[in-house]
């Protein structure tokens, strides 16, 4: 095999390799969807954001924190019910998968003062379209 | 009770008739109460403490327990809740006020119906200004409350009532309570409508008050709030009359290591001239009762120390402007003593989030110049559990 001929093949093979991973990258991201961070602060009586939209089936990660005291966080309905640390301390971060389109109610599940019926926002799962005309 | 006013009754019943109404609606849409395993359930005890030590400028050093508060919380299902907080003040009861009191400060069942309506009854916390429904110590900066939040607004200000309240879009939040009014015949002239609160022990409702706000939150860091009061207080002498109407609003912004906060609030009562002399024939000394009273303050706090817990220090400063004789009725002329401002300035630091020691000095001020108004150096430890 002459000279140019072996540098072909090693051409051939290293742009078949690239694009095999690129592939398979492909398929593992079509397997595992992103994951969706949200971020939420927690302060007597509010949490921010207090409203949020996620679509059917999306997969979201909550990273909890306080400014003040420990709170709960608690989407009524669901499993999901965690403390989130006292200010300085660890973020809290939990997933949630979004099911049927509808509105979910979460709250501060843990007594953190007088106001503490008040601490309440809602999770809105509707699909990208409504989403998009806005809420 | 007496419910013979018409308002009253009407009130009552529009609040009934709203709720059954939207019980009602939200079971024919179909909206079950979430599945939530667990219910009924209560919560744990928590609650608040704060103890302070004061010196004035001429006088003696105090200690004193100044709040000792628990918080009880059940949960009857999902939507209806209760929650009650009791207080004791200055640490001893002895059947008059100076010597300690106990309170129920908070005794409420909510009904958790939506998230833009729900409905509250009970003993509730009167949603006017930042204090009064926010009073835990870790929360506010300053040994003491505010002036304003003591002489203008009467923290803490409780009453028996019902209403409704909920959060709508684009950051809004509204709470509206039909309420006891206030006894106009407690009133006085240095400590304002302070008094006349008759903390829902068989509160006469032969009048209703209305008290309601709305707050705006959003803008991250930024919360708006306004606040209003109105009701006749008069049940005692019927042959004046005397309402009370208060304004008041407020804002607080937050942004990295500053919190600015603002209260502005006024008071009017309506039939103040004949309220003195009424108040002069039966106690035998004219309160001197203003028509108008107004109080403000601003204040800045910044996070020197900022790497969390345990190197967490806050340091403020405050200036306040207070005067329960701020607008006198004809034929009243006001005492400069209670035409009053200050600066505190101090420092909290935090152990915990939970704990709060303080430290602060007030420089005090009046418009006499017969009765000075006292400076005061203190330290207070507050904390939440």
């Amino acid at each position: 095999m002459s000279t140019s001929n072996a540098k072909s093949a090693k051409h051939i093979f290293w742009v078949g390799f690239l694009c095999g991973l690129c592939g398979l990258c492909v398929l593992l991201n079509a397997q595992s969807p992103q994951r969706r961070v949200i971020r939420i602060t927690a302060e007597r009586f509010t949490f921010t954001p207090s409203e949020i939209v996620v679509a059917p089936g999306e997969e979201i990660e909550f990273r909890l924190r306080s400014d003040d005291t420990a709170h709960g966080f608690r989407i009524t309905g669901t499993p999901v019910n965690v403390v989130i640390p006292k200010r300085g301390r660890a973020e809290m971060s939990v997933t949630f998968r979004a099911g049927e389109p509808g509105k979910y109610t979460f709250e501060c599940s843990r007594m953190c003062g007088a106001g503490h019926n008040f601490m309440r926002g809602v999770l809105v799962v509707r699909d990208r379209t409504s989403r998009a005309t806005g809420q | 009770m007496n419910f013979e006013s018409s308002t009253v009754r009407l009130a009552l019943k529009t609040l009934a008739v709203t709720v059954l109404a939207v019980f009602s609606a939200a079971d024919a849409r179909g909206q079950a109460p979430p599945a939530d395993a667990g219910y009924p359930t209560t919560g744990p005890i928590s609650g608040y403490m704060d103890f302070h030590f004061n010196k004035p400028e001429a006088g003696d050093a105090v200690l004193d327990f100044h709040r000792f508060v628990l918080i009880v919380s059940h949960s009857f299902t999902p939507r209806i809740r209760f929650v009650g907080e009791l207080e004791l003040e200055h640490a001893f009861v002895e059947g008059l006020e100076e010597s300690g009191e106990v309170e129920l400060e908070q005794a409420y069942v909510d009904f958790l119906i939506t998230r833009a309506f729900n409905v509250r009854g009970g003993m509730l916390l009167v949603p006017m200004g930042i204090i009064n429904e926010r009073h835990e110590p870790p929360v506010y900066q300053g040994v003491e409350r505010p002036f304003v939040d003591t002489f203008i607004i009467p923290t803490t200000w409780f009453e028996t009532g019902a209403g409704v309240h909920g959060e709508l879009p684009h950051g809004l939040r509204y709470r509206a309570y039909v309420m006891a009014p206030l006894n106009a015949l407690e009133f006085s002239a240095d400590e304002g409508i302070r008094n006349g609160r008759q903390k829902g022990s068989e509160s006469n409702a032969q009048h209703a008050a209305f008290a309601a706000r709305t707050e705006y939150a959003g803008v991250q860091g930024l919360t708006l709030g306004a606040s209003t009061w109105s009701g006749k207080s008069n049940f005692l002498a019927p042959r004046v009359d005397t309402a009370v109407r208060i304004g008041e609003a407020d804002a607080r912004y937050k942004r990295d290591r500053l919190e600015l906060r603002g209260v502005f609030a006024q008071i009017w009562i309506t039939d103040a001239a004949r309220l003195n002399e009424t108040i002069g024939q039966l106690t035998g000394v004219s309160p001197n009762i203003a028509r108008t009273l107004r109080g403000f303050y601003g204040e800045a706090d910044y996070r020197v120390w900022n790497a969390g817990p345990a190197r967490d220090l806050v340091t403020f400063a405050r200036y306040e402007n207070f005067d329960t004789q701020f607008r006198m009725p004809a034929g009243f002329v006001p005492l400069k003593q209670f035409d009053r401002d200050a600066w505190i300035v101090g420092a909290t630091y935090y152990p915990d989030p939970d704990v709060a020691v303080k430290i602060d000095y007030v420089w005090q001020r009046n418009q006499s110049t017969v009765v000075k108004a006292p400076n005061s150096f203190s330290v207070g430890l507050g904390w939440w559990f």
